[in-house]
Formats: structure tokens, C-alpha cells, sequence
């Protein structure tokens, strides 16, 4: 019986596929129930303090503002809100930049954490001059990406090691 | 370019190992060899790159001090940047030296000329240099002072992206560097043994996709009057020092075409090839070492700079900061990890492979240099990684800028209130995967390719290679931890 030979490039991509699925499953199942979470982040030159943040996907988050030294903004990504807070000041500024430039003022910012991943929030106030990197980071669980890259990662040292093996060599030792 | 750490390859390459596809672009686009053979055409590449760079220097000295809203720091360190990196070393190799300013001075003082070939006898070549003319110390004939310059440079990196006035400083020392260095010694010796982004980009230009080099190598054996590294009437003596018929690499290229004009043979053309397939060829301790200061470059940024610790941040802003011990605690880590923990777990993973793979026949060096390879895609791919955030997030700023460039309330496009707007910035971990993926599968295949040479028993082979693999996946995750995880 004649024996087929999988083409090289069809290993790597089916051990690739296979590391992300099984990185993806892993953290799948077996997620908390969503819960209230209430924070105060508090924005000094250059960090935010906590700098991350770790929620669950559909808790609701509700954040309290605060400056500590000079004005400084807060633009999360994915979640369409960009903030900014003066120092000693209750209240902040709020906007979502996809429906324009007017700012409201409030006392806190809520929202459900529905979009999964690591997601930056970062200074979009000049406060000095390491401004363009001030930012924190939260993390909404289950962050897929990440053990599905891991998965990947794997799959490919795996992969690419068995199609090593199927290549002779050409050296003199 | 012949340095005495350096060893000669034990075999080469072509004998076994297949040679991956290229084609002449010359001979495909013609137009594209009559504009490199233009006497003018450096000239005319750099021209408009050097009137923006005395702009640049000028919007530093008298623009606002606050970098994101300074010129020089939003179109240096984040457009430039990317174009370089992401770009202009993947796609063109060297071509950054093509146009780079820094040097011009030192040529004009070595030539007297801007576009016209000297004819004459200066030591070595057939044209008329001015200046000492004298030899570089055979010594320091090697990337290790641009490998220190770097790491230097980069611990300052916070000071220096986000300070207008501390980047003129070093661009106006380089500028003085290089013209200092031309009137004492020959050719760019600048260029060639000092310049800290020469160090860096002579290393990844390995994996680009373009490469100058002879046609003909056996023309170029028969060729009495090397014209390439000695100059003719036609062409300057090849400022970069590089024989074209021993050139097998893209490292010390610096692509000014001098070497295409002098030709009396037309025997040189600029090829295409697949990316981080050629030259993998690692020759000297200096080229390993820049490999491991640029992948801990890439992973230390990625923790101060985009990083969301305060702390790091605070110890790297020593100027504003003044926390000497905490910038002492930061410098000395990133020189120990770049300079001692990473080549040492490199050498553990060669050491690792040689007893795992009984390799007697290979000595430990030889494997050493030849497998650190892998960490030259990998550490280019991660640096564009790292570079992605920053074009997409602050990318904005360049449109502000570019109608008031100085930060002083002009408006000349009317684009100054420009909002900073990040372009998608939620999708970026989305990039930075397929990019830190393709640097971990090109530096496999890099290090196959390399090991494929040194051995003929395929278990050895196979052996050998699982080591250095796992280092290289250790490091693949490390940066999916930070950007992803």
C-alpha cells in the first residue's frame, strides 16, 4: 500500500490550530458569575494605581477617579470611554469618543465588562514628560488570546520540530 | 569585512544546503539600475532627508520641551521609528544608510565633492581621499562599541524619546562623531564601527529581502582592478570597505551603490529574496551579543515603557525622578540580563544541545555562534511587535504636529487641534501575536537551516536543535506574557 505523505505546512498549520483550541478551551469553562465590582484608580505621573485591573466578563465595574498631582486623562480601549480628573476634585469628565467630543461631569464611570481580553487604559491628558506612556491595564477574564498564543506557540515547537525530523541533513560532522 | 574574532565559515553554505529563490531587479526594472548609477543620486536621497533633520534639530533647540507635541520627537521616535523597523530593515535592508544624514559632512570633508569621483591614490584605493586617511584599530574592528554605544543610549531611552533637547544632544554629537572620525580615518568609519543604529541594523538586515551582490562571483575572482573596494573614476572606493566578491552577507552593506557605478565588469545587482533565509551566517562573539542586547532592549521597553509599573517608570525617568539608586537597580538590571543572564542561558541551551546531540565533532563556539541565529528574526519581529502600539496608540500626534511643529500654537495645515485619536488600539494584541509568531517560526527555521550544515546525522541534527528551541519558545512567551497575557 502506497503511503501518503501530509505535506509539511499542513502539520504545522493542523498543530498550530490544535495548540490554539486547546489554549482557548482551557479557560473556557468554569467561569464565576458575574459580581458588582467598584474601584478607585488614582492617576499620578506616570502610573495608575492599581496599574491592572482584573475582572471577570459581565461584571459590572463602576470606577472612582482620582488625581493625585496634576490633571490626567483616562481612555480605556474597547470600551469607548476616555475620562479626565483634576486634583482635588470629586467629581471628573467623562465622554465616549465614538459619539463625539462633549464631556460630562460625574462622580463614577459604569460599565458591563463584556468584551474579554487585556485592555489598556492610558493618560489622554499631557501631564508631563513621560505622558505618552502612563497607562494600566485591565484584564477581562477569560482573556483568550493569551492561552490560545501560548497554545499556538506550542504547536509550533511541536510542529516545526516534526517536520525538522522528515528533513535530512547536509552537514559534514 | 575582516575582523580577527570573527571566524570563517567552516563550509559553505551552497555545498548542502539548497540556496533559497532570487531574482535581478536590476535586470527586471532597468530604470531602477540607471537611477543608482547616477552620480547624483545619493546626494539627492540624502538632500531632503538632511534639510529635515537641521529642521528637526532647530524645532528641538527653540519648539516646546514637551516631546509628544515637539516635532522631533513625534516624527523620530514614532514615525521613523516604525518606518525603520517595521519597514525600511525587512523590505530594504540597509537602505536606511542609503539616505541616512549623519555621515554627509564626514564624506564631503574625505571627498571635497558632493556628486564628483576624485580619480587619485589614497592608501588602498584609486581615489583621491582628504583627511588622515589613517587605518581603525584592528582591535576595535567590530560591533562591540556600537554594542555598548546602544546599550548605553538605551538606558537613557526615556530621557531620549520624550525630550526634545536630549535628542538634538545626541544627534549633534553623532553629526560631530562622524565628521571628526572621517578626517582622521578612512572611509565611514563612523558608520562602520561606531554608529549605535548601524550596530542594530547591520544584524537584522540579515533578514531582509533585498541583498547587493555580485552576479557573477567568479567575474568578480578574475577582476583585476576591484574596482568595488578600490574606486575607479566611475565610482568611490567602497566607503563601507566591502569586497563584493567575498560579500555573502547583508550586514556590512551599507547600499550606497558606489559599487554598482564602478563596476567596469557590470557584475553588481540588487537581488529579491524570501525574508530571514539568506544570510544565516552568525561570524563573531560581537554580532551574538548585539542579538542578545537588542531582544532584552525589546523585552526591558516593553516593560518600562509600555508597561503599566509606575516603579520601572519612575527609576528610568532619572532627570524628572532623581532616584539614582532606583535608576542604578534599573540600568544594572538591563545591562546584567543583556549582557550576562540571557547569553548565558543561550550558552546553557548550546551546551544543553552539543551533549544532548553528542556532537564531539562540533566545538562548542562554533555552535554557539552559528545557533544564535534564531535570536536574530525573533528579536527583529518582537522589536516591530513592540513598535506597533506605539504608531497605532500615539500615531495621532504626528497629524497635530505636522501643523505646529515647534508647539507653538502655529496652525499651517490646520490640523494643530488634532485630538489624539489611538487607531484601534484594542486590536493591537491582535497584531502583535501573528508578529511574535512569525519571529519564533523564522528563528526556527533559521536555526534548522544553520544546523543542517553542521550536521549529517539527522538525530544528531534533530537533538541539537531542541535545546536552543525551547530557549527560543521560553522567550516567545515572555513577550506574549507582556503584550497579551
Amino acid at each position: 500500500m502506497r503511503r501518503i505523505r501530509i505535506p509539511n505546512y499542513l502539520i504545522v498549520g493542523l498543530l498550530l490550530l490544535l495548540g490554539g483550541v486547546a489554549g482557548f478551551f482551557s479557560v473556557h469553562f468554569g467561569q464565576p458569575p458575574p459580581q458588582e465590582r467598584t474601584l478607585t484608580i488614582t492617576a499620578h505621573q506616570y502610573a495608575y494605581d492599581p496599574p491592572i485591573l482584573r475582572v471577570n466578563r459581565g461584571d459590572r465595574v463602576t470606577i472612582r477617579l482620582v488625581a493625585e498631582d496634576v490633571t490626567h486623562g483616562f481612555y480605556l480601549e474597547g470600551y469607548d470611554l476616555d475620562a479626565k480628573v483634576r486634583p482635588e476634585n470629586p467629581t471628573f469628565w467623562v465622554r465616549h469618543p465614538s459619539q463625539g467630543d462633549e464631556f460630562e461631569e460625574v462622580e463614577e464611570i459604569s460599565f458591563v465588562a463584556n468584551r474579554t481580553g487585556k485592555f489598556r487604559y492610558r493618560c489622554s491628558n499631557t501631564c508631563g514628560y513621560m505622558h505618552p506612556f502612563m497607562q494600566g491595564e485591565l484584564i477581562v477574564s477569560p482573556n483568550y488570546l493569551y492561552p490560545s498564543s501560548i497554545g499556538m506557540s506550542l504547536g509550533l515547537l511541536v510542529g516545526m520540530l516534526w517536520i525538522f525530523r522528515r528533513t535530512p541533513p547536509g552537514g559534514r560532522s | 569585512m575582516a575582523t580577527p574574532d570573527r571566524i570563517a565559515p567552516t563550509i559553505a553554505p551552497e555545498e548542502t544546503v539548497e540556496r533559497p529563490w532570487r531574482f535581478d531587479l536590476f535586470a527586471r526594472w532597468p530604470w531602477l539600475k540607471r537611477l543608482v548609477r547616477m552620480r547624483s543620486f545619493q546626494f539627492l536621497v540624502i538632500l531632503p532627508n538632511l534639510f529635515m533633520f537641521y529642521f528637526f534639530l532647530i524645532t528641538a533647540l527653540f519648539g516646546t520641551p514637551i516631546g509628544n507635541r515637539n516635532i522631533i520627537i513625534v516624527f523620530v521616535w514614532i514615525l521613523w521609528w516604525f518606518v525603520l523597523i517595521a519597514v525600511l530593515v525587512p523590505f530594504g535592508s540597509r537602505v536606511w544608510c542609503t539616505v541616512c544624514p549623519l555621515p554627509f559632512f564626514g564624506d564631503w570633508l574625505q571627498r571635497r565633492a558632493l556628486i564628483r569621483v576624485r580619480e587619485g591614490k589614497s592608501p588602498g584605493t584609486q581615489n583621491r581621499f582628504f583627511g588622515l586617511n589613517k587605518r581603525w584599530p584592528k582591535r576595535l574592528s567590530n560591533i562591540w562599541l556600537q554594542n555598548f554605544g546602544f546599550l548605553f543610549l538605551a538606558t537613557f531611552s526615556a530621557l531620549l524619546v520624550t525630550r526634545p533637547m536630549v535628542s538634538m544632544i545626541l544627534f549633534g554629537i553623532m553629526i560631530v562623531l562622524a565628521a571628526g572620525l572621517a578626517l582622521v580615518y578612512r572611509l565611514r568609519t563612523f558608520c562602520n564601527y561606531v554608529c549605535p543604529i548601524s550596530g542594530f541594523l547591520s544584524l537584522y538586515a540579515m533578514t531582509s529581502t533585498v541583498e547587493l551582490r555580485s552576479v557573477d562571483k567568479d567575474e568578480c575572482l578574475r577582476c583585476k582592478s576591484k574596482s568595488c573596494i578600490r574606486g575607479s573614476d566611475k565610482g568611490w572606493a567602497c566607503p563601507w570597505n566591502v569586497y563584493m566578491g567575498k560579500l555573502d552577507r547583508n550586514n556590512y552593506c551599507g547600499l550606497c551603490f558606489e559599487c554598482v557605478k564602478s563596476c567596469p565588469n557590470d557584475n553588481i545587482s540588487l537581488f529579491a529574496r524570501p525574508f530571514a533565509t539568506s544570510d544565516v551566517l552568525i561570524k563573531g562573539y560581537d554580532e551574538v551579543w548585539k542579538a542578545s542586547i537588542m531582544l532584552v532592549l525589546a523585552l526591558s521597553y516593553s516593560v518600562v515603557l509600555l508597561g503599566p509599573w509606575g516603579q520601572f517608570k519612575d527609576w528610568a525617568n532619572i532627570s524628572e525622578v532623581g532616584d539614582w539608586g532606583g535608576f542604578g537597580i534599573y540600568a544594572g538590571g538591563q545591562a546584567l540580563l543583556a549582557l550576562v543572564i540571557f547569553p548565558a542561558l543561550y550558552y546553557l541551551s548550546i551546551r544543553l544541545a552539543k551533549w544532548y546531540a553528542r556532537a564531539d565533532a562540533i566545538s562548542t563556539k562554533e555552535l554557539f555562534l552559528k545557533y544564535s541565529y534564531m535570536l536574530v528574526p525573533m528579536g527583529l519581529l518582537a522589536w516591530i511587535a513592540f513598535s506597533v502600539p506605539l504608531l497605532m496608540v500615539n500615531g495621532s500626534y504626528i497629524i497635530s504636529v505636522s501643523s505646529d511643529p515647534l508647539g507653538w500654537g502655529m496652525d499651517l495645515f490646520g490640523t494643530a487641534e488634532f485630538p489624539w485619536t489611538p487607531l484601534w488600539p484594542e486590536w493591537v494584541p491582535y497584531m502583535q501575536v501573528p508578529i511574535l509568531l512569525a519571529g519564533f517560526y523564522y528563528g526556527l527555521r533559521g536555526l534548522h537551516k544553520v544546523g543542517r550544515q553542521l550536521f549529517s546525522d539527522p538525530v544528531q541534527l534533530h537533538r541539537s536543535l531542541i535545546p536552543p528551541a525551547v530557549l527560543l519558545v521560553g522567550v516567545t512567551l515572555v513577550f506574549l506574557k507582556l503584550f497579551i497575557g
